[in-house]
């Protein structure tokens, strides 16, 4: 099986500071698979600067990796042929976080619509193209004739941000790549734009990588889920059993960190650390860990397989097998 | 956060801030937009108050009516703010001026965007002290910001720092440092937390509840998550369309909301228990200067009755605590 989009001992660092002399990692030997025959939908789980974002821009050819590869389709991303780099734009599809960025604002909003239409020829008429179109639309819950002929501004933060699923479904891709698709809009219209992105999923076939920091909408919408933090992947698995009895220390604060709607008030406080010294080479969550041991204060666990479909980089599990080197696409494994 | 806060005052006498039937229009090219419409709470000392709602329901804007910070074109229009027995209406300016910081502070959306970027984080709440009235030595003045940066869990080299040396949370417990430095009785707080990750809002939410218990303050919390509600507050109202449409105390919300508009705000909310939780409301929320007639929510209310479209319903008191704007309640 070639994957449909693959990244390989991926490590993505920036410079800054005077004169570049700060490097700071963003994502470290990092690697991934998606299947092209087993359509998921994965969640990219981590706090900011943990390289969600980072691996999204990997993924869509926004970013150069430093050091590895990112391969489409068995091939190098940065040296596709112009056909291959068209097919890339058409299979790979992305929705980000501003539903406002993304339009120009004086273009009707028809203009998202129809350029993808006319660029990958999708329709052999206007007819058909606008059929299309209109199919898009209501497959996302929005009425064509409330939506076309409008300015972007005209519209609201959802409608817009549904817009741009619809375009997605317009072309069929194989992969989307959503990053905080939701965190701009009201709570109260996040379910209806993910379900259709869950609707996208079921009905045809399209993988989906959901990067959020909301852990509840991640749990919702993925079968599957990677928690991040700082550069690499925490734990990994089935969303269900890393949700419901997270394995990895930092995945039990994230869990206990999200407030929830009951009468027991239970929104426990992380409890400050003792100072530590940590090594350069030791676990990264060892300064913040309330069950670190001497020996993460020197190096870092490798991913310890717990189960079948699920992994955790810490100590505390490595009497499990270590899942070796850039492998963790294998426990992305609904149980 | 398990301790909730301290308890609360018996009785209506303790009140320490009072808003009745407060009204906030803005003008608009097409007519006049309602943004508060006739809005009465009353607020007890260290009681912790919640005002959720949609984006567009007038939380913000209340918060900014009860410090008369509402900027043309809008303007208040009727009602008025107590804090204790200060009718905020009847003063100047410069005394409404003092009275912000010294009385009511507030902890404004995105503030930690609105730090200066070119100042350091001494002269930011050294600036915020002198404005309001505060008047102290140099030697003094170091002593209160180090006690300041203590209260809010950060440590006093902060002082010495710019904004962008900071973390948001950093940033953020900074600005709740500047809205207690002149150690106010009401602290607003608009959304403190929207757009920090849930580990550092856990840390921020706690130290705001420390700092309130701290000095005896009240705290009113502006924001639409109810996770966050259920785990802060102990009384919370519901605004919908300019209209608190519900008050009532926390527990009683959660198990058992009056008004249909906060069932569906709560079950809104994503689970972490079962899967299948996704659950939106239905419609969007109305333009306030295009409202539904009757009930504003009715077009979006699975439970709508007749009278619901042509009879606005009244804000009925239930039980002490309690109100509701709903004719099924």
């Amino acid at each position: 099986m070639t994957p449909l989009i693959e990244l390989r001992d991926v490590t993505k660092t920036f410079s800054g500071g005077t004169l570049g002399r700060e490097r700071k990692v963003a994502l470290e030997r990092f690697s991934f698979a998606i299947d092209p025959d087993r359509p998921r939908v994965t969640a990219v789980v981590g706090e900011s600067g943990s390289g969600k974002t980072t691996l999204a821009r990997l993924l869509l050819g926004l970013l150069r990796p430093t050091e590895g590869e990112v391969r489409f389709d068995g091939r190098n991303l940065q040296r596709l042929s112009s056909a291959g780099r068209r097919d890339f734009r058409h299979r790979v599809q992305a929705i980000f976080q501003d539903p406002y960025e993304v339009y120009n604002p004086f273009y009707r909003v028809d203009h998202v619509l129809t350029t993808p239409v006319h660029k990958f020829r999708l329709a052999r008429s206007a007819a058909e193209g606008r059929a299309q179109i209109e199919a898009a639309l209501h497959a996302v819950g929005l009425q064509p004739d409330e939506i076309l002929g409008r300015y972007p501004h005209q519209l609201s933060g959802g409608q817009r941000q549904r817009i741009m699923v619809a375009r997605a479904l317009l072309l069929r891709p194989r992969l989307i790549v959503a990053d905080e698709p939701v965190s701009m809009v009201d709570a109260s219209l996040r379910a209806t734009i993910l379900g259709s992105l869950r609707k996208l999923h079921e009905e045809l076939g399209i993988s989906i990588l959901y990067i959020t920091h909301d852990l509840a909408t991640a749990y919702q919408v993925a079968d599957t889920i990677l928690v991040m933090y700082r550069a690499a992947v925490a734990e990994a698995g089935d969303v269900e059993a890393v949700v419901k009895s997270p394995q990895h220390p930092y995945t039990q604060l994230l869990v206990g960190s999200i407030p929830r709607v009951s009468t027991v008030r239970d929104w426990a406080v992380e409890q400050p650390q003792a100072e530590r010294e940590i090594s350069a080479a030791g676990c990264k969550f060892a300064d913040r860990c309330p069950v670190a041991m001497a020996r993460c204060l020197t190096s870092a666990p490798p991913l310890f397989q717990t189960a079948p479909h699920r992994a955790a980089a810490c100590f505390l599990y490595e009497n499990a097998p270590a899942l070796p080197e850039g492998k963790v696409a294998t426990v992305l494994v609904p149980a | 956060m398990n301790s909730s806060s301290p308890p609360l005052a018996q009785g209506n006498s303790g009140t320490v801030l009072r808003v009745e039937g407060l009204r906030v229009a803005y003008e608009h090219a097409r007519g006049v937009v309602r943004a508060v419409d006739d809005v009465s709470f009353s607020l007890r000392p260290h009681e912790r108050f919640g005002l959720a709602g949609e984006s567009g329901s007038g939380k913000s804007t209340m918060a900014l009516a009860i410090l008369r910070m509402i900027k043309p074109p809008g303007h208040i229009d009727g009602g008025e703010v107590w804090l204790e027995d200060i009718a905020l209406s009847t003063l100047t300016h410069d005394a409404i001026r003092r009275l912000r910081l010294a009385g009511v502070a507030m902890v404004p959306q995105g503030s930690m965007n609105s730090l200066n970027p070119v100042a350091r984080i001494r002269d930011q709440i050294a600036d915020a002290i002198a404005d309001h009235g505060g008047n102290l030595s140099r030697r003094d003045l170091a002593a209160r910001i180090r006690s300041l940066l203590g209260q809010v869990g950060l440590p006093p080299e902060i002082a010495e720092k710019y904004p962008h040396e900071l973390s948001g949370g950093m940033k953020q417990r900074a600005c709740i440092a500047i809205a207690i430095c002149l150690r106010p009785k009401v602290i607003i707080a608009d959304e403190p937390t929207s757009a920090l990750d849930v580990v550092v809002q856990r840390q921020v939410m706690e130290t705001l509840g420390r700092v309130q218990a701290d000095l005896g303050a009240a705290v009113i919390l502006v924001g639409h998550d109810m996770g966050l509600m259920a785990q802060f507050v102990d009384r919370l109202g519901i605004m919908y369309a300019g209209r608190l449409v519900e008050v009532a105390p926390i527990r009683d919300i959660i198990t058992a909301p009056r008004h249909p508009y906060t069932r569906l705000l709560i079950d809104s909310l994503p689970s972490l228990e079962h899967k299948g939780g996704l659950r939106g409301i239905p419609g969007l929320a109305p333009l306030l200067r295009d409202l539904p007639p009757g009930c504003a929510f009715h077009p979006r209310c699975p439970r709508a009755e007749a009278r619901c479209r042509d009879t606005k319903p009244a804000v009925r008191p239930m039980g002490p605590d309690a109100t509701v704007a709903c004719h099924l309640a």
